[in-house]
């Protein structure tokens, strides 16, 4: 099983990466698991006092709370663990790009455009991505 | 037989399937939905009239449209999609079935459930397991039950009961794109633990039984299947080709009629069907499908779209049928071009996908290279015999120019073109040559050009700069005059801007009328700045980096290829700077202001400007009391693109 970043790098590099959250809503989530058997989610989640990072058990896609879901395979992971401090967004994007991080979305477009999300969907890589290639 | 017929001997003989002649082997495909009918799955007029053209495409096999299956719209995943899961839809499809008949083709119809793509008029869509979506267009996954599964399957064989009743000759049901088929299929949607999951036997169950409940209620008709020879979903855990192949002998036994080999999944991490990949790519998928599968019928087409490849293709035994539809979108004479041996005249597909794309923004589909397309119905777009036979000039040889020009001469109309450039296709050809998808694909419209002009009669005068004294020369010599020069870059924004004539245009970099050095920065990250830079970085090894002022690149490109740019500059190492504006060029570089209004300067010994550009409306004033009619068209009226200036060309040469 693949090891997720440490809290409190994840806290940092959201708050490095501020304008990606900045027009989040309270409430908003964006959780990270590891592909092979997840046990624990990390999450990002906005809050009225900016973005909090924390780690809870992992209980399936939709009970995770997560507005957006990215799940790592084991080399994606250790990427991301080495990119925290970095370039993580563009490991993120990269990774999702080629398929070795599964970005789901557990809203829709409309409803993840009403909670702030368009810099980070941006960041992702999702401004240039869609059906039909 | 026709001389192009003796030339591809094995894409013009005949075929069986079934009970069924087929008079070739070319099978229409039913790769779009078009979007044109009623929010209820009516099929509307304008969809008979495209009905009309498909049918008579001189396809031996003809594949209408996937239709929905269920009342509740669970299966239906386009908004204006067809739908057949009552009688009262009957007389529509009999009217379609007939009219394929007539014209000698074997009609099929397509029974479409989308599954995790489908329930577009709900707040969700049917899925064997609830594995949320990747795109966020499509709605949040409900699992089926048993009794919905059997549901769904006795649905699908009413629906291909009232297709025979309705006249056409088999069904086929599908898995491409990653509709509700391939959802039980494949190893990523499909996680049940009961009988319709876990193994292989199991996930293959719900398509053996949908075969055999249709078989059942249909058993003298043909049934086709649509299956992946690859999902390219395997890195998210779905199948492995070997698992798509072992899914094909399931399909042979559970007594299938023939299998149409597709590729890939809406969601697919990789590309399938754009112009990146080459045509013929995927040709094994369909030979091995062959091999494994010798006593079925083999359909196959994608990213196959000349007539030539696919006859040596039948001749070497990679399938038994031709499947295609696009390149038919973009020339439904291309049969027929091909049996009278003039395919130098065909206009190709040139896999933009503004098909495509197109749908899932809840339009009608439409073809950059066939303006008629979707229009057929309306007596505005119809090449008629011109009224007034009239002298017409056409001022620029690029796409805009040449579709008018080419539109009006077959109207009757004498047409001449005028060029500066010593070739046709204006900007089309400098953006080929630096394009790193697949340049053939844009030079086929600009030889298309040359071949049908030159068949027409329509004199080109190339190396002649149409301005005010020129004009002055030819006065009364002609009816019409059309501006379709183009635009040129606009500097407006940077007159007053210290070193502004130290850029170079980007066009001129394009064309190869100036070299670019080896440290470049490129003013603009829109497809014109892209292109060049992607191509100085690739094809020069040049250093280049990109400033865009706005917060993202790639604005005014297509949405199926903007993923392609954002791919390529991070690929090739181009640094973008969005948000950032330029504030002087030196023989230094560029010195350019971030979003946060720190100012860097960017080392460089060409900057080249690709940030905007003008119209040539100078042209008009200037000649609007010299000739009878001014009409311009294409970037000369507001700089776009190739798909804006083909379809105005063509709008304005049919009313000329």
């Amino acid at each position: 099983m693949s090891a997720l970043p440490d809290t409190v790098a994840w806290s940092a590099a959201a708050a490095r990466h501020n304008e990606l959250f900045a027009a989040l809503t309270p409430g908003a989530r964006i959780g990270l698991v590891a592909r092979e058997a997840p046990a624990s989610i990390l999450l990002w989640e906005a809050s009225d006092t900016g973005i909090q990072a924390r780690t809870a058990p992992y209980p399936g896609f939709f009970d995770s709370g997560a507005d957006i879901l990215l799940s790592a395979d084991a080399e994606a992971m250790a990427a991301i663990r080495a990119a925290v401090d970095g370039q993580l967004f563009s490991v993120l994007r990269a990774g999702i790009r080629n398929g070795d991080v599964i970005c789901y979305m557990l809203s829709r477009r409309c409803e993840l455009e009403v909670q702030g999300y368009e810099e980070l969907l941006d960041a992702l890589g999702f401004a240039f991505m869609g059906a039909c290639r | 037989m026709k001389p192009g017929e003796l030339k591809l001997p094995y894409l013009f003989q005949p075929g069986q399937l079934g009970r069924f002649k087929t008079k070739n082997r070319i099978k229409y495909g039913a790769c779009c939905v078009s979007n044109y009918n009623t929010r209820d799955g009516f099929i509307t007029e304008r969809e008979f009239a495209r009905m009309r053209i498909i049918a008579r495409t001189g396809c031996g096999m003809i594949t209408n449209q996937g239709a929905y299956p269920d009342p509740l719209g669970e299966g239906k995943a386009y908004f204006r999609q067809v739908a057949i899961f009552d009688d009262k839809f009957l007389p529509q499809f009999e009217r379609i079935a007939a009219d394929i008949k007539e014209q000698g083709a074997v009609a099929i119809q397509q029974i479409l459930h989308a599954g995790r793509y489908g329930g577009i008029d709900l707040g969700y869509c049917i899925q064997p397991s609830d594995v949320p979506q990747t795109l966020p267009h499509f709605r949040p996954p409900k699992v089926m039950t048993k009794e919905e599964i059997r549901d769904c399957i006795r649905q699908h064989a009413q629906a291909a009961d009232r297709a025979i009743r309705a006249g056409f000759d088999g069904t086929e049901i599908t898995s491409f794109m990653g509709y509700l088929l391939a959802n039980f299929n494949s190893r990523f949607t499909n996680q049940r633990t009961d009988e319709y999951g876990g193994s292989i036997e199991n996930r293959g169950r719900f398509m053996r039984e949908l075969i055999d409940g249709i078989k059942q209620a249909t058993p003298d008709n043909p049934l086709v299947v649509r299956l992946n020879g690859a999902e390219l979903m395997d890195k998210w855990g779905g199948n492995t080709e070997d698992e798509c192949f072992e899914l094909m002998r399931q399909a042979v036994d559970a007594g299938v009629d023939m299998i149409s080999v597709t590729v890939g999944w809406q969601e697919a991490p990789e590309s399938s069907i754009g112009r990146d990949i080459p045509p013929g790519y995927w040709n094994y998928l369909s030979e091995r499908a062959k091999k494994i599968c010798p006593n079925t019928l083999i359909t196959f087409g994608n990213r196959l779209p000349d007539p030539r490849m696919a006859d040596a293709c039948l001749r070497d035994g990679v399938f038994d049928f031709w499947e295609v539809c696009r390149p038919l979108l973009a020339d439904p004479d291309l049969i027929h071009k091909a049996a009278e041996d003039r395919l130098d005249e065909t206009r190709r597909c040139i896999g933009s996908l503004n098909c495509l794309s197109r749908l899932f923004r809840d339009l009608p589909y439409t073809c950059t290279m066939n303006p008629a397309l979707g229009h057929e119905v309306e007596p505005e777009y119809q090449v008629t015999p011109a009224a007034v036979k009239k002298k017409i000039m056409i001022i620029g040889a690029g796409p805009a120019g040449m579709e008018c020009a080419i539109t009006a001469a077959k109207r009757g109309h004498e047409v001449t073109v005028f060029d500066k450039a010593a070739r046709i296709g204006g900007n089309l050809y400098a953006y080929a040559m630096n394009d790193l998808a697949r340049p053939d694909d844009l030079l086929s419209v600009i030889s298309h050009y040359e071949v049908v002009a030159k068949r027409l009669g329509i004199e080109i005068r190339l190396n002649t700069e149409v301005h005010a004294k020129f004009m002055r020369s030819v006065l009364h010599q002609y009816d019409v005059c059309v501006i379709a020069a183009g635009a040129s870059a606009d500097r407006t924004h940077y007159e007053n801007m210290e070193g502004v004539e130290l850029m170079v245009d980007a066009l001129d970099v394009a064309h190869g009328r100036i070299a670019a050095g080896k440290r470049v920065v490129v003013i603009g990250g829109g497809k014109v700045g892209l292109t060049i830079a992607e191509a100085l970085r690739k094809n020069q090894g040049a250093e280049v980096t990109v400033v865009e002022k706005n917060k993202r690149i790639a604005g005014d490109v297509k949405p199926s290829f903007k993923w392609r740019h954002a791919s390529w500059v991070e690929e090739l190492g181009i640094p973008c700077l969005t948000s950032s504006q330029l504030v002087k060029v030196t023989k230094e570089g560029a010195t350019v202001r971030d979003g946060k209004g720190v100012e860097i300067v960017l080392p460089a010994d060409t900057v080249i400007f690709a940030d905007g550009a003008k119209p040539a409306h100078e042209l008009f004033h200037e000649f609007e009391w010299m000739v009878d009619e001014l009409h311009g068209v294409g970037d000369a009226m507001i700089p776009r693109g190739l798909e804006q200036a083909i379809q105005e060309g063509f709008r304005l040469g049919v009313r000329l």
